[in-house]
């Protein structure tokens, strides 16, 4: 029986080629599409599965609750480590401290200095030995007990690599942090998979950390409970069948008896759970990206409605196609055949043709797959081969057969055997082509949603490309430096030689560029006043140089200078505002108290800049001086093109810094780098929308086919009697011409109500004007004529005396 | 093995009723070869689809083999007819996307035989039909005559009691027709029982019977001597 089917359909498949061609093809290209929707979702949600107590992991998280707004944070006060361990003895806690961007001097004894260094922007952790009972590693050489000491530290086993050429020689070798800190390697562990939010890769001990304070700046306030830092971090192991919400409860006693409740902001903790410390955008993670379920399921969502697309030409066309089969069908049910057996052998027909797509799919898949981090937040390269994949290429296989086959064999196998022996099944008999056009339609509305997206996306990025930041981002080299003392005490020195250089127009030392991801708030009084203001100041620190290196406004009065820095800030318009001022001259000369220090005179006021990405609204900012923090160097060159220059700063830097690698990067860079998932969504809406839109013109290309020969006499009748050819194009292209319209009164409201949400996610947007649509909708009615236009054009000038004659 | 009694088909299109078949009675004996004739339009094909239980009579009764059938929904009649009758029609209906083995194999896939087996049937089958050299063959590869020496091969593959012919000969020249026509004389001979429609007094001489028909109704019954 089987044998039979098998034969039939790939003799079907054959005979009706260029059907099968475009079912194969529109199948083949939404499954491999989904296919790698399907590893980009299969890969976000592994983070940290692999751990075997994932389930009862939890990162402590410190929640800020003020009277206009509340915060959350990662960072956990320094002494909170022993209060939780005191107060919650049943809970595993363990704590780290994360260090970003830094040096390591290989040493081969512990007394001479090497010219080895290394930067390591991320995978720093100064850990504790419970958070190795909290987090699984696999250790080569070593123990978590190692970390109970100072001065010792753990490698993974390339970074080991990396720095000793072998990992049993890194073996009790040494390492300098920053210039100041020797620390013995002690242990190696595995190289973390690349699916975890916690690269663990150069991990000296906690206890390391606390025995070097001098080095991180922290001073007396290390012990405060007012003092929070992303780089603190407390993690819990909660021992089995305890529930999160028991210790919750508990860690609202616990943070009334910590902190000072008089303040007008509340602090409290609560158990983030470790499966979504890789989706939530609220907080920052010490992973490479963080995900947004939203946008993950949107993705989810496309990779459905392409696969349907594929389904939808699959049904049209076949049943399309159903009418030649009749006698066929016909003959078999004379012969014998139930219905069952009808049906059996239609969706055999199509498991076969899915199945083909489904090989198809999947070399597509890994053609595309090296591509994917163009689109989608990830760096490493994926397995296109794995049991969840199979898994879900069989199950897809399966449904779409069932999607796509079932329709098709209800309607093949009704028919009557007397009828469609004699060919009397016509087109009206089969689903007609009524529900033909409901389909065709939504296939069409879907394609136009995405081209809308893709137009708002892609001209929302533009505006904020070519967006007024309020300073000046061109041609100004960012070199990332230390705080320690030596390299602050070295700073005025390499200033002077910066300056001698013809590239160079200013120099400013800073902790920050104006625009950046990183945002430093706190509280603050206004003129004299002992009472805080209910909202938080953002503070950028700059020396004086800071306002000319950026090219920043000033609307009133003046930046401060070396002279008076120390005493004076420079504030932004958005605060002049929330304080109540109108006008800038107005402002100066008032004060202002920031956090616990003295009060500061307000010498300018400046035009508004991005302090953050254009995501977010302006904040209230204040500028000062805090030479304490300038790690950072900024040079405003005379040109945007380095050059030689590049060069002569890099000399400049090794005569001043032969300790330290210079860590260089431009400005405007970095701002772009604040869109890159912006940049990617709308790349990924170009790539699905050019797919949904090329899987639409292969099922009307099907149609307008198969069109054409169902009216071939038709067309040939009416040549006989005169029609010209431009009126038999217009006959085919009619039709579509309207569904097209009526697909994009669906699809104009859906993707403004869309897009205009996706548009609130920016302070700064675009109006999503008519032209959007207009564009959207010509676009469609084009593509949709050049795809019917050549079937129709051939079948327009065919000889009309052949068409006759075949009926 | 058959008998019909007051047997109506009614067409109701939008605007008209065609009656079909009027009140029509008759029997049909085991072993019989029976011609069925009248003008176009009179209701011969509707009469044939209705006694190969591929239609249903409004009404009458309809006895097959002594069992009422008139009534029976679709699966049990696909049943009945798989085991029992055999078709040969005016336009031969292979399939095209099928050789000439497998199109005379599909009875018998349908009512279960077994491959082995299935494959020595219709070699013996096409073997006497004459045609056993384009077993690999399709369909347009073979003239007229071959293709309904083929649809007769595979009318008769299952052994059916009765074959029912829809103007086997109407398709062909005089010489295939008579080829056709001498098979089914044979297979009546060992024992089927035919009824075919015919325009053709030549070949209505094969039959033991005439049935005539006028306006869905018999007329009369000519028995040959
Ligand atoms: N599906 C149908 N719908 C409506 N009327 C039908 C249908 N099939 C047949 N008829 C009508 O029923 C009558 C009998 O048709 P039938 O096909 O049985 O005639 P016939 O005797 O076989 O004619 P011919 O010798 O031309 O084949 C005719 O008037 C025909 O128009
Ligand atoms: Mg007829």
């Amino acid at each position: 029986m089987f044998k039979n089917y098998f034969t039939i359909a790939l003799r079907n498949i054959k005979r009706h080629r260029s059907h099968s061609v475009i079912n194969i093809a529109g199948l083949a290209i939404a499954l491999a599409a989904t296919i790698v929707i399907f590893l980009v979702l299969q890969h976000e949600y592994s983070y940290d599965t692999y751990h075997k107590n994932a389930d009862r992991i939890y990162q402590v998280i410190k929640k800020d609750v003020s009277p206009t707004e509340t915060g959350f944070q990662v960072g956990v006060p320094f002494p909170a480590t022993r209060a939780l361990r005191q107060d919650f003895p049943q809970v595993t806690f363990g704590e780290l401290y994360k260090s970003f961007g830094s040096q390591l001097t290989v040493m081969k004894d512990p007394n001479t200095i090497s010219s080895r260094r290394f930067i390591e922007e991320s995978g720093v952790f100064f850990a504790d030995p419970e958070i190795f009972s909290i987090f699984d590693v696999k250790w080569m050489a070593g123990s978590a007990a190692v970390l109970k000491e100072p001065g010792k530290l753990v490698l993974a086993k390339s970074i080991a690599e990396k720095y000793f050429g072998t990992w049993q020689s890194a073996m009790d070798g040494y390492l300098k942090i920053d210039n100041n800190i020797l620390v013995q390697v002690a242990g190696i562990i595995e190289d973390v998979p690349s699916n975890s939010d916690f690269p663990f890769a150069v991990i000296p001990s906690y206890k390391t950390f606390e025995s070097n304070q001098q080095y991180f700046n922290y001073g007396e306030q290390i012990n405060d409970w007012g003092l929070s830092t992303s780089d603190h971090q407390v993690y819990a192991l909660l021992p089995e069948n305890m529930k999160a919400a028991s210790i919750d409860a508990n860690l609202e006693t616990f943070s009334r008896k910590y902190y000072r409740m008089e303040s007008a902001t509340k602090t409290s903790h609560f158990l983030q759970p470790l499966k979504n410390i890789h989706f939530d955008t609220r907080l920052e993670n010490n992973g490479d990206h963080i995900s947004n379920k939203t946008s993950l399921n949107t993705l989810a969502l496309i990779g459905v409605l392409i696969v349907l697309m594929a389904c939808i030409n699959f049904i049209n066309l076949s049943t399309a196609l159903a009418a030649k089969r009749g006698k066929e069908v016909g003959i078999r049910k004379v012969m014998g055949s139930s219905k069952t057996q009808l049906r059996t052998q239609v969706l055999f027909e199509t498991g076969l043709i899915v199945l083909f797509a489904g090989m198809t799919a999947v070399l597509l898949a890994w053609l595309a797959l090296p591509y994917l981090r163009y689109i989608a937040d990830i760096q490493q390269q994926l397995t296109l081969i794995n049991t969840g994949s199979i898994l879900f290429l069989v199950i897809t296989l399966v449904v779409t057969t069932i999607l796509a086959g079932f329709y098709p064999s209800l309607i093949l196998s009704s028919f009557q055997p007397v009828e469609a022996i004699k060919n009397k099944i016509n087109n009206t008999r089969v689903g007609g082509l009524s529900l033909r056009r409901v389909l065709v339609v939504l296939q069409f509305a879907f394609s136009q949603l995405l081209i809308i997206a893709t137009i708002i996306a892609v001209g929302q990025m533009n505006f904020i490309r070519t967006a007024d930041i309020g300073f000046d981002k061109e041609a100004v080299l960012l070199l990332q430096g230390n705080n320690d003392s030596t390299s602050l005490a070295r700073q005025a020195a390499f200033k002077s030689d910066l300056l001698k250089l013809p590239a160079v127009k200013s120099v400013s030392f800073t902790m920050d560029p104006p625009s950046s991801l990183n945002s430093w708030t706190t509280n603050f009084a206004f003129n004299n006043n002992t009472e805080d203001l209910p909202f938080s100041l953002y503070l950028k620190t700059g020396d004086e140089h800071y306002a000319g290196t950026f090219g920043m406004n000033l609307l009133a009065g003046r930046f401060y200078t070396t002279a008076d820095s120390a005493r004076k800030v420079v504030i932004n318009e958005t605060l002049m505002q929330k304080v109540g001022i109108k006008e800038p001259s107005e402002a100066i000369g008032k004060t202002i108290r920031i956090g616990a220090g003295k009060f500061r005179e307000i010498v300018g006021v400046v035009r508004d800049f991005k302090n953050n990405s254009l995501r977010d609204g302006i904040q209230p900012t204040a500028i000062i001086s805090y030479p304490a923090f300038y790690s950072l160097t900024a040079i405003k060159l005379k040109s945007n093109n380095l050059g030689k220059s590049g060069e002569a700063i890099q000399q400049v830097w090794d005569k001043h810094y032969p300790e330290y690698a210079a860590e260089t990067r431009f400005l405007d860079e970095s701002i772009n780098e604040f869109y890159q998932q912006e940049e990617r969504l709308s790349r990924l809406y170009k790539v699905y929308a050019t797919l949904a839109i090329i899987i639409s013109c292969l099922g009307l290309y099907g149609l307008v086919s198969f069109m054409a020969v169902q009216k071939n006499k038709e067309v040939g009748i009416r040549k006989v009697l005169g029609a010209s050819v431009g009126s038999i194009v217009y006959l085919f292209s009619k039709e579509f011409t309207v569904l097209i319209l009526i697909a994009f009164a669906l699809a104009a409201p859906a993707g403004w109500y869309l897009m205009n949400n996706w548009l609130q996610n920016f302070t700064y947007r675009i109006d999503i004007g008519a032209w959007v649509f207009i564009l959207a909708v010509l676009a469609s009615v084009i593509i949709a004529w050049l795809t019917v236009g050549y079937k129709a054009i051939s079948a327009a000038t065919a000889n009309p005396v052949k068409s006759l004659k075949s009926e | 093995m058959i008998k019909i009694s007051n047997l109506e088909k009614i067409y109701r299109t939008e605007d008209v009723e065609t009656v079909a078949l009027n009140k029509l009675s008759f029997e049909v004996k085991d072993g019989e070869f029976v011609a069925v004739m009248g003008p176009s339009g009179c209701g011969k094909s509707t009469l044939l689809n209705i006694l190969g239980l591929l239609d249903d009579p409004d009404s009458g009764s309809f006895l097959f083999n002594g069992i009422e059938v008139a009534g029976f929904n679709e699966r049990k009649r696909a049943d009945l007819r798989k085991r029992n009758i055999g078709f040969v029609f005016q336009s031969f209906n292979l399939i095209d996307e099928l050789t000439v083995f497998e199109n005379v194999e599909l009875p018998l896939i349908y009512t279960g035989v077994k491959a082995a087996e299935r494959k020595k049937i219709v070699e013996d089958v096409l073997d006497k039909m004459v045609i056993m050299h384009r077993r690999n063959h399709y369909p347009q590869q073979l003239s007229g005559g071959q293709q309904q020496r083929v649809a007769v091969a595979r009318a008769v593959v299952n052994n059916p009691k009765l074959i029912l012919a829809d103007e086997p000969t109407g398709n062909l020249d005089s010489s295939n027709g008579n080829e056709v026509m001498q098979l089914l004389t044979d297979l009546n001979e060992q024992g089927t029982t035919i009824v075919m429609v015919t325009h053709s007094e030549h070949d209505a001489r094969y039959s033991h019977r005439i049935i005539r028909m006028l306006d869905g109704q018999t007329v009369m019954q000519d028995l040959m001597v």
